[in-house]
């Protein structure tokens, strides 16, 4: 048959390969910033607009969503073309890919540096920039199939495959966990609550994973490998059980990133159970990556491109295996809100996606660019360089992850928390913050390498835009026969066909585990006490999902005994029914917030305590690593929305009166009110319309429902305090003043200072003549031991042993007080 | 819709939906493992090999 002749793109080709090297520097440097900031809090810069919040879902989505994006796209657009043998379906769809996800790109990040997102994590952007990332999506989608349709090769291979699912899942994905009603045009709520959003939140975030960082890089790991190899693909009988097999279940497996959480028993099950199966086809891919290069070692010797593409193989099976191990329940419940999650996430992305883009680029810009690499040895030490940093980066944060949770899990003899005070395991690990910052800056040096390497091998060729080739065109088939054509060679003939197929399998788990979250009233029991927010505290919600501080902070306490007894009863599923968006967080930076309203639970502080603590976090404790907020004080409530914010509320089925978003404002001017009373009792000026006040309120909403206020009386009566003092006999031994002054610094120090001077009122004074109540030994011991709830101090007596106490009220009289 | 969703919002034993998604999966799993294993290794050989035949690659090393 006649040949037919043909140009392939290129052009598109080298636009997304620039961008994925700049957006990737930037993403790399944003990263370390954020890793410096974990380490010194000065690096947040006291700026709004670069604080860790704002940050880190900079990082996490210039990562994901621009360098391994447009590396995903770069990689598609050259292997795709040469696989089918044919010119990309249309130019103009295949610039609208490009431009359209550039622009994204950019209104990403200024959109977090501005604070606006939906704190839904790697699905952060607010509603108008989700409906260009479908528009996007869909183009590159009809652009692919398009190809496909108009190929010239009868075999669609397997690469293709993995292309195929990862537009159809991210497109299911994305669509699904998205869903939201705005408010304005930077403003929206999701349209799940609670449990049910984190559900969906997490079978999206799992499957970002999935389809976004894991199937992509499968199809490019089957061209690039045996292509940089010279080598077909060891086993493509393997291939096909593996591509249906990963596709299908991966799907089911979201649940496991909520396990222990307020979230039913059989989605949890789900999860466990189906996460443990992913070994299998996982393995399976990277079995076939590896055995590829059977007999073909040499090679890799000699070509940094393999060397990338074996680390990044072996990443793929270590994460793929570590992945699972951490949804076993008796696993996670030690990882979760660990650093190991962000060690496992590195060695993934760092190892994984980072190795198959560089070892592509290796490979392909020198073909790209007729033309030999400009530097082999370069290369080499870029790759030294990364793997070295892999494991300056992930090592520490394991150490980090064992350490919290030896630290959070320890009790001391007499039955107490060892170490109650979350900055105690935070201090401990700041040094791994510090190494892992060194492992970040090894991967930036190795990344600019790589990108001087990259564009002297550039400038040295020259690429052909429209690259000419030919090929007979496709000889369309008749019907299947049996005897001759398997099933999925059937399937294969047909892209769309195909595409359907895909379709079902990843629908399937996604439907199972979705639909019944949503529509079975059995899986969200309600709780009568649990009231809606008020319009203070709504105001003050927006403002925490603004401020990212859920990167941090957890809102979700899980029933165990060493979580209960540190931060307070645990949470149920009825406690979430009007957050629209859940806030349960993924990682512990910083305690958990979910009781942090409670009165006279462990996690209450008063509203001068806030203050304080917003306006510089350092100055209640030096050991924080938390972000100065000095902005709240300053910045107004945006009260005009307010009412738009009911009135989406009540939409989305929360039961506030009719015609509540009338009142609404005078509502939260009137319960600002009385924080500003309250603040001004502390000798704090602050105007009720200042955002601090929003978030204090909303600080005291959190747990504050479900926990009834203490029956007892929040001050203690002097004369009944005098009848139940107990002797108290003081304590002078150096040991004793040592261990006081331990516990004095890292829990007392925080309200009272670290010299005991305080900040009065709101935090009296330990080291003059002015008593509360009172400053016998008997009644210092008492103060510690029952506290004063109602300013904010809570009864040490349910942390500490009464040797403890002692040694405190001793300390506190002989060594501050100087009695 | 309102038939469905009254249907869904009543959904007993839904605990029975992931051990019914396993046999979906188990059976699916054994049917296309199978049929991949029977595949004529002449067609895969072919197949696995057309990515390297493209004109484009040295000291091609077939398996």
């Amino acid at each position: 048959m006649e040949n037919q002749k043909f140009f392939y793109d290129n052009k598109i080709v080298r636009l997304f390969i620039l961008a994925t090297l700049v957006w990737g520097i930037v993403g790399v440097i944003v990263g370390l910033l954020i890793a410096l900031q974990l380490a010194f809090p000065v690096f947040n810069l006291g700026l709004e607009f670069t604080t860790f919040g704002r940050m880190r879902p900079l990082h996490t989505n210039a990562i994901i969503f621009a360098f391994v994006g447009n590396g995903i796209f770069a990689g598609v657009y050259y292997s795709l073309q040469k696989l089918l043998k044919t010119r990309m379906f249309n130019d103009t769809l295949s610039k609208i890919n490009f431009w359209g996800w550039q622009f994204i790109i950019v209104l990403a990040a200024l959109s977090f540096v501005f604070g606006i997102t939906t704190s839904k994590e790697y699905a952060e952007l607010e509603w108008p920039i989700d409906i260009m990332i479908a528009v996007v999506w869909i183009v590159f989608g009809w652009n692919m199939i398009g190809t496909i349709i108009i190929r010239r090769v009868q075999h669609i291979y397997a690469a293709i495959w993995w292309y195929l699912a990862t537009f159809l899942g991210i497109a299911i994905l994305h669509v699904v966990n998205s869903f939201a009603l705005p408010v304005s045009l930077f403003k929206s709520y999701s349209i799940y609550a609670g449990a049910q959003d984190a559900v969906v939140q997490w079978w999206y975030g799992h499957n970002a994973v999935a389809f976004f960082l894991t199937t992509p890089f499968l199809g490019l790991m089957y061209y690039y490998l045996p292509k940089a190899a010279n080598r077909p693909i060891y086993s493509y009988k393997l291939s096909i059980i593996h591509f249906w097999s990963l596709i299908f279940l991966y799907m089911w497996a979201g649940p496991h990133h909520l396990l222990y959480q307020a979230l039913p028993e059989w989605a949890q099950a789900l999860g466990v159970t189906f996460s443990i199966m992913l070994i299998a086809p996982s393995w399976g891919g990277m079995i076939n990556g590896l055995l590829t290069l059977r007999g073909a070692w040499d090679r890799v010797r000699d070509s940094a491109a393999l060397k990338f593409m074996v680390v990044a193989v072996t990443a793929y099976g270590m994460s793929t295996f570590e992945g699972p191990m951490m949804s076993l329940k008796s696993v996670n419940q030690i990882t979760h809100f660990t650093d190991w999650t962000i060690g496992h996430v590195h060695i993934a992305a760092m190892g994984w996606n980072g190795g198959i883009v560089f070892g592509m680029l290796y490979w392909l810009i020198p073909k790209l660019f007729k033309t030999k690499l400009f530097s082999e040895k370069l290369a080499n030490i870029h790759f030294w360089i990364s793997t070295l940093a892999i494991l300056l980066y992930a090592i520490p944060l394991y150490w980090s992850a064992v350490t919290q949770w030896l630290m959070w899990r320890e009790y001391t003899p007499e039955g107490f928390l060892a170490y109650p005070n979350f900055l105690e395991t935070l201090t401990q690990i700041l040094p791994m913050y510090s190494i892992r910052v060194i492992g970040g800056t090894l991967f930036m040096v190795g990344f600019i390498i790589m990108m001087f390497n990259l564009f002297k091998t550039m400038a040295s060729g020259a690429i052909v835009n429209d690259e000419p080739a030919e090929a007979p065109a496709l000889v369309k088939l008749g019907a299947r026969n049996p005897a001759q054509e398997t099933v999925h060679r059937w399937m294969e003939r047909k892209g769309v066909r195909f595409a359907v197929f895909t379709f079902i399998a990843l629908a399937i788990g996604g439907a199972v585990e979705i639909i019944p979250m949503i529509f079975i009233k059995s899986n969200i029991p309600t709780i009568d006490s649990v009231k809606p927010y008020t319009p203070l505290e709504l105001a003050g919600r927006d403002i925490y999902v603004s401020e990212g501080c859920y990167t941090c902070h957890s809102q979700v306490v899980r029933p165990f005994r060493w979580e209960t007894d540190r931060y307070g009863e645990y949470s149920k599923i009825g406690e979430f029914v009007y957050d629209h968006p859940f806030q349960w967080g993924s990682r512990r930076t910083g305690p958990d917030l979910a009781r942090a309203g409670f009165m006279g639970g462990p996690m209450y502080k008063n509203a001068a305590w806030h203050y304080n603590h917003f306006m510089d976090p350092q100055k209640m404790n030096e050991q924080s690593i938390m972000p100065k907020y000095p902005w709240f004080a300053k910045k107004e409530i945006d009260t005009g929305i307010i009412p738009a914010k009911i009135r989406a509320m009540q939409t989305l089925g929360v039961p506030y009166p009719e015609g509540f978003d009338k009142i609404a404002v005078d509502d939260l001017m009137k319960q600002a009110q009385t924080i500003v009373a309250d603040l001004k009792a502390s000798n704090i000026d602050i105007e009720p319309t200042k955002q601090m006040v929003a978030m204090i309120a909303y600080m005291h909403k959190l747990g504050k429902d479900i926990m009834p206020p203490p029956a007892a009386p929040v001050v203690a009566d002097s004369m009944a305090m005098q009848n139940n003092q107990k002797e108290v006999v003081l304590l002078t031994g150096e040991a004793d003043f040592a261990a006081a002054k331990q516990i004095f610094q890292t829990v007392c120090a925080v309200c009272h200072g670290p010299e005991g001077k305080g900040i009065p009122p709101a935090f009296p004074n330990l080291t003059d003549s002015v008593w509360i109540n009172g400053n016998s030994p008997a009644q210092i011991y008492h103060s510690i031991s029952e506290g004063n709830i109602a300013k904010g101090m809570i009864p040490y007596k349910n942390q500490y042993s009464e040797k403890q106490i002692t040694q405190l009220a001793s300390y506190v009289l002989l060594q501050l007080n100087k009695k | 819709m309102k038939i469905i969703s009254n249907l869904l919002e009543n959904i007993e034993g839904i605990q029975i939906y992931y051990i019914i998604g396993l046999l979906i999966f188990v059976t699916l799993f054994i049917i296309i493992s199978i049929r991949t294993i029977r595949m004529p290794k002449s067609e895969v050989e072919k197949i696995k090999n057309s990515i390297l035949n493209d004109n484009e690659t040295e000291d091609f090393i077939p398996s």
